[in-house]
């Protein structure tokens, strides 16, 4: 395991490096550059032009310039944002990136399952409304014009209902004074949400393994315990309403993004399952005597999981281009509306920056579901 | 005990519904087994002997209907059981080694848990007595402990299939169902787990169902055999008649496709033509098309039962006794 561990960050090391060249080539393609922005600015003269140019070396030759971008990925700049001059990439990447990447986790996490709950239970009782009624509900949902449902959604809930804040990451008028910043509370919040998921995972593996009875019981205790201590250790650093103010501007995207894509796992997942149906295991554990919700949940969609895990893979493609269309929508300050906002203001540095952390979260993401596949499945071992 | 005998099947009958119409995969099965014995079941591929074993632990596939008949295990009708009681029945009282021995262990749990799992379902026994009970189970079928943790896909063929036999055996069920267990081996193996499992089974004095297209090895395994061709029973005896004075033209010339059986020659040619299709039964007498002995009348109506004592088929035209 440390082995593949090893030659596969180093494989990952390689593609990351032909990655960043492309992109990089691809995005200094496009014509012009940040002095555009200015170029209808009648003030500007054609000296001062020039001399915004030679300040940023976009006179240099281009491999120049591209020589220069590698030292400044090694020493872990990215260069310096144009658009947030005098910030660099990376500083303004860190900021945004923990944003996207949060929605993005954990529209994921309840995309996969629901899709594979659903998927699980249409497989099982086939031919019944219910089965016609997920799936052309699912894939009305997959395939629906996503900036329309994004609207759609922010109309009915957060307009017509007012339940939920019309976009945005937080309510500037409640953060006016407070004591800390967005960004550090943002980051305690991922790292609460952390620890709460590893405590949760030990618990299950803990009781599974030693298969002590009342697990579902014990299971279900150790979370609302671990809830109720969170919840309570932030109500005393006394930020909890601030907290409390950005999950409320999460829900709705979260949500939103559940709903375009859980179809996908779903149809999935249920084909998955039919195929695993026919199996000689499964007629064996029917013969064992087993009940049937145990022959589904234990041996069918246990196995039945394995290419779902598969194609989640697949499915982190459809968040990245989701992304930019979502957080746009919402108008969520994360890597999408970072690309698109670089883009627009040419931006150079920005915008390769901006793809390659896509690019570096996409194979980490990868190799976790490598990772993850070796606890799902013994036969695969590195 | 009960004067019932530990199994007996009355006129059962099962379709399937396929897109091309009704298939009878089993029609009218009459049988019955003592405690103890073994019943060899015989017949080409296709005429149903999976169906009927399936029937008997209503695991049919859903396109499949039992339309009628019993299925008595010590005079307690399964057919009519709800599918809680059916439950209890299974494994517990009948167990089964698959025909693909090979894919009946799930890939993802090891094989110890799988067994267990099994005791589990059928008895309130303390984990620690149930883990023995694997151990001496991996003893009996003659697997190293060692591999009682490890997953399926690291046993070989034939220790997968000792493991099947072990899990098979977890319970002490009163019969056994083998439908084919040992196809997917080569011929030595197969033959070696063969007598084994033949002598764990009388030691225990459990019956067993054993379902081959064979004749050889039913020879070795069994004390009654049933000859089947196109879902009916045509022929049933103990091994000793219906190996040395066969009735049914088929099972002759089943017979005569293993020569060894007997060690005489028989003046048979060997089984030609196709067996029938399922959708589309021949007349009278299924087998008439490919019948040496056939007339006119094996077209047109059922055969008669010619009975020698307790050993009978259905045929028109019965070799003299
Ligand atoms: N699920 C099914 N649906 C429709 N027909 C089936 C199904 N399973 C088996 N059959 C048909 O039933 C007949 C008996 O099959 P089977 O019991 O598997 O025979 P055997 O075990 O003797 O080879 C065959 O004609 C087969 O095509
Ligand atoms: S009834 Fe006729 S066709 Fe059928 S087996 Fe006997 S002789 Fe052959
Ligand atoms: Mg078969």
């Amino acid at each position: 395991m440390a082995r593949y561990l090893i030659s596969r960050t180093l494989q990952i090391l390689l593609t990351l490096f032909a990655f960043i060249c492309i992109v990089y080539f691809i995005v200094n393609a496009q014509p012009g550059d940040i002095s555009n922005v200015y170029a209808m600015n009648p003030e500007l003269p054609p000296d001062a032009r020039e001399r915004l140019q030679s300040q940023f070396g976009l006179n240099e030759p281009l491999w120049k310039q591209f020589l220069v971008y590698v030292r400044n990925v090694f020493t872990g700049s990215f260069g310096v944002s144009f658009s947030f001059y005098p910030r660099t990439v990376a500083d303004v990447i860190a900021e945004r990136l923990p944003r996207t990447v949060a929605l993005f986790f954990t529209a994921t996490v309840f995309s996969f399952y629901l899709g594979f709950l659903l998927g699980k239970i249409i497989a099982w009782k086939r031919g019944g409304w219910t089965e016609y009624a997920t799936t052309i509900g699912g894939v009305t949902l997959y395939t629906v014009f996503t900036p329309w449902f994004a609207l759609m959604m922010i109309w009915l809930f957060a307009f017509k209902a007012g339940w939920f804040p019309i976009g945005k990451f937080l309510d500037p008028v409640l953060w006016r004074d407070a004591p800390i910043e967005a960004n550090t509370l943002f980051g305690r919040m991922m790292l609460t949400a952390l620890a709460l998921s590893i405590i949760v995972f030990v618990v299950f593996v803990i009781t599974t393994r030693l298969r002590i009875g009342g697990a579902r019981l014990i299971q279900l205790g150790s979370i609302v315990v671990s809830i109720g201590i969170m919840l309570g250790a932030w109500r005393l650093t006394g930020h909890g309403h601030l907290a409390w103010d950005i999950v409320k501007h999460m829900v709705l995207p979260v949500f939103t993004l559940t709903l375009i894509s859980f179809a996908g796992t779903m149809l999935l997942t249920r084909n998955s399952m039919l195929e695993t149906m026919r199996e000689d295991f499964v007629l064996a554990a029917r013969a064992k005597g087993l009940p049937e919700k145990a022959v589904r949940d234990k041996h069918v969609a246990r196995n039945a999981l394995l290419p779902v895990v598969t194609s989640l893979v697949f499915s982190l493609a459809f968040a990245v281009d989701g992304g930019v269309i979502i957080e746009s929508v919402f108008s969520w300050p994360g890597m999408g509306q970072t690309l698109v906002s670089a883009a627009v203001a040419e931006d150079l540095p920005l915008a390769v920056g901006a793809f390659v952390f896509v690019g570096i979260f996409v194979l980490l993401a990868h190799l976790a579901v490598d990772v993850i596949y070796v606890f799902l499945d013994p036969r695969i071992r590195y | 005990m009960s004067g019932y005998p530990l199994l007996a099947v009355e006129d059962l009958t099962m379709h399937y519904q396929t897109r091309a119409g009704e298939v009878c995969a089993v029609d009218g099965v009459s049988l019955s087994l003592e405690r103890g014995q073994s019943l060899g079941l015989v017949g080409e591929s296709g005429c149903g002997k999976s169906s009927l074993a399936l029937a008997l632990l209503r695991l049919q596939p859903e396109n499949a209907q039992i339309l009628r008949g019993k299925v008595l295990l010590d005079g307690v009708d399964l057919v009519s059981l709800s599918e809680e009681e059916m439950r209890t029945y299974r494994w517990n009282r009948i167990a089964m080694v698959f025909q693909s021995a090979m894919n009946a262990l799930d890939p993802v749990y090891r094989v110890g848990d799988q067994i267990i799992e099994a005791l589990e379902q059928h008895s309130n026994a303390a984990r620690q007595d149930m883990v023995d009970r694997v151990g001496e189970l991996y003893k009996l079928v003659n697997l190293s402990p060692n591999f009682i943790q490890r997953y399926p896909h690291e046993y070989s063929g034939g220790m997968k299939q000792r493991a099947i036999i072990a899990m098979a055996l977890a319970c002490e069920p009163d019969l056994i169902i083998a439908d084919e267990p040992t196809t997917a081996l080569d011929v030595i193996v197969q033959d070696h787990i063969l007598r084994e499992f033949g002598n764990i089974r009388k030691e225990l004095n459990m019956s067993m169902l054993y379902i081959s297209h064979d004749m050889a090895v039913i020879a070795e395994v069994s004390d009654v055999v049933a000859v089947m061709y196109a879902g009916k029973i045509v022929e049933y005896g103990t091994a000793e008649e219906v190996f040395n004075k066969p009735i049914h033209p088929y099972t002759r010339a089943l017979m005569s496709a293993f020569p060894s059986v007997t060690g005489e020659k028989h003046e048979l040619a060997t089984l030609g033509g196709e067996p029938p299709n399922p959708l589309d039964l021949p007349s009278g007498c299924h087998f008439h098309p490919r019948c040496p002995f056939a007339t006119d009348m094996c077209a047109e109506q059922e055969p008669p039962t010619v009975r020698r004592g307790d050993h009978w088929a259905d045929c028109w035209n019965p070799p003299e006794d």
